[in-house]
């Protein structure tokens, strides 16, 4: 149901550290966004959209994962030409693009346990404050990836039950059940935590 | 944090992830579908309280960020917080915030049914619509460089389905509360 957004792979970008990938992608953003002139931009683009062919996977998978980001760069590109000038509109758009191409490499190259990993990291200064626990943001991750299935064969039941009864779904009508019978099982599920001493006590 | 605290704000982020899964619901009295994800974080600062509800969206964009395909659409991954409509998932957490912030400090448990609903209304359309669109409108002006006036025109159209969603989440909001209820109260 939830696939990660990882492909496999043994690529440099792939044998790179996750905080080194990810310093760099916060570097190189910043530097896109004050270069103004189209034809840099425009080679940053090229320059991501070659690293997800160095993925190998089939142009139509690279397809697929960039095309949630598509079509909202077209439209601001074309918005920003209309209303602004042309040139502003491509400086939009390649910037734009390259920007969604390197994230999108970065995700592609970086499994989910090793992102886990940085952030528990980069919560452990938090930690020394007490403001939050580093091993809780693990825990919560999973508890939230173990219960999607769940609640959406909850929401399942309670469109069968309007269908059973001839009502049209509502908004209203299925969140309220959804929440109430979802949120109920929390008390069972903290103490079940709290059994096994997951979360150790300070 | 107790670990019921966290156990809910993670079982409410995981109910934000599902009703992104779901397909669209229609109302009857408008041919528009409601996408049930921005109306979920709506309710998480309606049904949790700000501290609780802004933590699930935080979960929310943090499984996002590290490449589960958690929101609308199948989407996920650093590429959604690299977008020019990157700033509406900030605002997310402060619309799950100032909500949340707001229906605790406006609505009590003596109130009657309506004044009950109609402040959780004010609470989510502060948070939903007020908050959400100038976090939305000023990230999207200042990245794309376009003006403010054309990131407010281009954002206009989507107005009129978060006041419906501010609406739905007031009326459900106060269903959850009645049936049960969450929300830390004002001593």
């Amino acid at each position: 149901m939830m696939r990660s957004l990882h492909v496999d792979g043994d690529s440099f970008l792939h044998r790179l550290q996750p905080g080194v990938k990810l310093t760099a992608l916060a570097i190189v953003s910043l530097c896109l966004f004050t270069i103004q002139t189209p034809a840099v931009l425009a080679i940053a683009a090229i320059i991501g959209l070659a690293g997800h062919c160095m993925l190998r996977i089939s142009p139509r998978q690279i397809w697929l994962r960039l095309r949630p980001f598509a079509l909202i760069v077209v439209v601001v590109a074309l918005f920003t030409a209309i209303l602004n000038s042309p040139g502003e509109g491509l400086t939009a758009f390649f910037r734009l693009a390259a920007l969604a191409l390197f994230a999108s490499l970065v995700t592609a190259t970086t499994t989910t346990g090793d992102f886990i990993d940085v952030i528990t990291r980069a919560a452990l200064p938090l930690e020394r404050i007490g403001l939050v626990r580093a091993q809780d943001v693990g825990l919560s991750i999973g508890l939230v990836i173990r219960f999607v299935p769940e609640i959406v064969s909850r929401y399942e039941a309670i469109r069968d039950a309007h269908h059973a009864r001839g009502l049209k779904l509502n908004p209203i009508s299925v969140a309220v059940p959804l929440i109430i019978t979802t949120l109920r099982s929390a008390d069972e599920i903290a103490s079940a935590i709290d059994a096994r001493g997951i979360r150790r006590q300070k | 944090m107790s670990t019921r605290d966290l156990v809910l704000s993670a079982l409410f982020a995981a109910i934000i992830v599902a009703l992104g899964l779901v397909p669209p619901i229609m109302l009857g009295f408008i041919p528009v579908p409601i996408t049930a994800q921005s109306l979920g974080v709506m309710l998480a600062g309606v049904v949790l309280g700000a501290k609780r509800g802004m933590i699930s969206v935080l979960l929310v964009l943090v499984l996002a960020a590290i490449g589960l395909p958690v929101l609308s659409g199948g989407r996920g991954g650093l590429a959604v917080f690299m977008a020019p409509t990157t700033g509406y998932l900030i605002g997310w957490v402060f619309t799950a915030l100032i909500t949340g912030y707001l229906s605790q400090v406006m609505v009590g448990r003596d109130q009657s049914g309506l004044v009950q609903t109609v402040n959780f209304f004010i609470a989510a359309l502060c948070g939903g619509v007020v908050v959400l669109y100038g976090f939305g409108i000023v990230y999207l002006a200042l990245v794309t460089g376009m003006g403010f006036t054309q990131a407010f025109l281009g954002s206009m159209a989507f107005i009129p389905g978060d006041v419906i969603k501010a609406l739905i989440a007031a009326l459900a909001g106060r269903a959850v509360m009645v049936g049960y209820p969450l929300l830390p109260q004002r001593a």
